[in-house]
């Protein structure tokens, strides 16, 4: 599953973004990780707009972050327990 | 020489408003609404001499930078340019998000820059109870820690303090980056690592916790409501626009009371008829006449200014993303649009948070279409000449030349997006588009720094009014006033006239006269030119605002006024907005495009207008 499809308001785990040095990132990759979207890392939807269109927001390490679907569908996750 | 030091830090961590408390007015480069995204240069002064010189660098989350602001800072640091660098860095630190601040400062310690660092916001976080051993913080950054607020200025001597003793030592560190850590910097283990790291040191220096801000996400329940947040957004914008009239006409009347009484001053006291007009009709009228607009043109750098403080446009851009993506526009184009109407030249540089290169052109093709604070004093002029100043619906608030202004905003506005519409159809597509950005949390703008920046703008409006646009209401003047026929004017054969009449075929569709074109054509270097050339061409007496309402109506009529105030909505903008945007695009295919289109819509519906209303009446 990818954030793009994961439930609002639930403690999400990043699964993307695997130790793997071998592949090059691209500039948005790169960025998403710097925001903290790493492996292991705890998030949560906290907002999602109505329209299949719309943005999201994400709460990671303790920042909101602005997803488009499509930025949202490059994270998987998988719902914590 | 004086050392030179330079601020880094990550975007929202209150480093712009520290680099205004460390240099005051002393700076070199105004500052523009919006974000920093050209390095800014200022002085600290210590008993009116020059100590320091400070460089403010745009925000920047880590040196893997991916926007074109950010590597300008990029460039920087790595000393791509290597013309310019510093001789100590001033890290900002957010208290209140160390995390996210931490990345930078390990980046930059671990590479062995020379670092003070203020950790800014204290007073903030200290409210929200956080509490860190600073000892032991500073000893672990390998850096002198100096906790700051920028907001009320606390820190800020004790800052400049400790810079001065770094400087002393003057460790000359030779910081040649090796190529391939550009690649480390990108790569998941390095970052991981990071994040590890700030963990670890968190955790050893914190003594009490932060508590969460619950009160950002409270007030975002409603801000970024799919339908109530909209509608805040519209309510925000359409209190601003009235405001711009209510709030600024008393200071209106002031300078325009000053400027009469200068005017009656030259009058009495100067006999020669000629030299009593050109200082009356073309000095003081000509400079009174843009001048007198300073309070609205202030208060919309005000208004813009406070709204980026306070955290909001970033969370507009969130509101308007898929609307604006439908028609071809990222939602980050939000902000370049709303500061296009202060100026379209910060418009055009703040197009550089868009990462996207096709989304970006596209922005910068319709930023003309905005209103831009320039166009305020000739819209000011027409519409107090066609639209009676009558409350709407009993309601004192509601005045209609407020809405019709705000209504002129809107048509430039919506056709903004329609045209970007079309070119999102025209254009190829190049890479997704992106969002994703940091919605910072909310904070209450700090008085001195809004002030500041009112300062700033106030002053270089003062400057070009007493510069180019005296220059240009002189040689206007004498356009107007020779040559003489028995010593008296006659405007219908002076040079101006000629000059009009050249392009008068063209424009009589629109009901432009050679009075009107001669006006426009100074307006190519600045728009609100206009109104002080059409007061000469008319030669009203004065600045008198009254005067020049009356004067306008009974020559023109409404049609071809309408027309005018359509014209203006649409045309191209002033020389340097086109001179920037040949510089952002690095060619003239596209400033040559943008004035093309524009043209023609201006005409277009300029012509149109000017139809319906002699149709109507």
């Amino acid at each position: 599953m990818t954030v793009k499809e994961a439930p609002i308001n639930t403690k999400l785990i990043v699964r993307s973004f695997h130790k793997d040095d071998m592949r090059e990132l691209s500039d948005i990759e790169s960025r998403l990780m710097h925001l903290g979207f790493m492996h292991g890392e705890n998030i949560r939807i906290t907002r999602r707009a109505p329209f299949s269109l719309g943005p999201l927001l994400i709460e990671v390490r303790g920042r909101s972050v602005a997803l488009t679907p499509d930025e949202a569908s490059l994270i998987s996750v998988e719902v914590s327990r | 020489m004086i050392p030179r030091i330079a601020l880094v830090g990550m975007p929202n961590v209150g480093k712009t408003a520290l680099f205004n408390k460390l240099t005051g007015s002393f700076q070199r480069v105004a500052n523009f609404p919006g974000v920093t995204v050209e390095k800014k240069t200022g002085w600290v002064s210590e008993n009116g001499e020059k100590i320091l010189e400070v460089i403010d660098l745009p925000g920047i989350y880590s040196l893997d930078a991916t926007t074109l602001d950010e590597k300008v800072t990029k460039d920087f640091l790595l000393k791509k340019e290597n013309a310019t660098s510093a001789d100590l860095f001033v890290l900002v630190l957010d208290a209140t998000n160390l995390d996210k601040s931490l990345f930078l400062a390990l980046q930059l310690k671990e590479l062995g820059y020379p670092l003070v660092i203020a950790l800014n916001l204290m007073d903030e976080a200290k409210k929200r109870n956080l509490s860190l051993d600073l000892e032991k913080f500073s000893y672990k950054l390998n850096a002198i820690i100096v906790p700051t607020s920028a907001s009320s200025g606390e820190g800020v001597r004790e800052l400049v303090h400790s810079i001065k003793s770094e400087l002393v030592k003057c460790h000359h560190v030779d910081l040649t980056i090796p190529e391939h850590f550009q690649k480390v910097f990108r790569s998941p283990s390095y970052v991981s690592n990071v994040f590890k790291e700030i963990d670890e040191l968190l955790n050893e220096v914190t003594i009490t916790k932060l508590r969460p801000d619950t009160f950002t996400e409270k007030v975002d329940s409603v801000v970024l409501h799919p339908f109530w947040g909209i509608v805040l957004l519209f309510s925000i914008l359409l209190i601003i626009f009235q405001t711009l009239f209510s709030w600024a006409s008393p200071l209106q009347d002031l300078i325009e009371a000053g400027f009469g009484l200068a005017g009656s001053f030259a009058s009495e006291n100067l006999s020669n008829t000629l030299l009593k007009s050109l200082v009356v009709d073309g000095m003081i009228s000509g400079v009174g006449g843009v001048l007198v607009f300073l309070p609205q043109i202030v208060l919309l750098f005000l208004f813009i200014q406070f709204l980026e403080d306070l955290g909001y446009l970033g969370r507009a851009a969130f509101l308007m993303d898929s609307f604006m993506r439908r028609i071809g526009l990222p939602g980050k184009a939000v902000i370049p649009l709303l500061s296009s109407h202060a100026c379209a030249i910060p418009g055009m540089l703040s197009t550089r948070v868009i990462d996207n290169h096709r989304e970006r052109l596209i922005t910068m093709l319709v930023i003309p279409l905005t209103t831009c604070s320039a166009r305020l004093p000739v819209y000011a002029i027409l519409i107090s000449a066609l639209i009676p100043n009558v409350s709407i619906g009993g309601m004192p608030w509601l005045k209609l030349p407020g809405l019709v202004l705000f209504g002129l905003y809107m048509l430039g506005f919506l056709s903004a997006l329609l045209v970007s519409l079309v070119l999102k159809k025209t254009l190829p597509q190049s890479s997704p588009s992106m969002l994703l950005m940091e919605l910072p949390p909310y904070r209450v703008p700090s008085i001195k720094n809004l002030l500041l920046v009112m300062k700033n703008k106030a002053m270089i409006f003062i400057k070009k009014a007493g510069g180019i646009i005296l220059i240009v209401s002189m040689v206007i003047w004498v356009l107007v006033t020779f040559p003489q026929k028995d010593g008296i004017t006659q405007i219908e054969q002076s040079y101006a006239a000629d000059i009009g009449r050249v392009f008068e075929p063209v424009f009589r569709p629109l009901g432009f006269d050679w009075r009107i074109t001669t006006a426009l054509i100074p307006s190519i270097g600045a728009r609100e030119v206009v109104v002080s050339a059409l007061s000469l061409v008319l030669s009203v007496e004065g600045e008198n605002e009254k005067g020049m309402k009356d004067a306008l109506l009974t020559h023109f009529g409404a049609g071809t006024l309408v027309a005018l105030l359509i014209w203006f909505v649409f045309a191209p903008q002033c020389i340097s907005t086109f001179a920037v945007m040949k510089r952002e695009t690095d060619s003239y295919k596209w400033p040559v495009i943008m004035v093309l289109y524009t043209m023609t819509m201006a005409y277009v519906f300029a012509f149109l207008a000017r139809q319906i209303v002699l149709i109507w009446s």
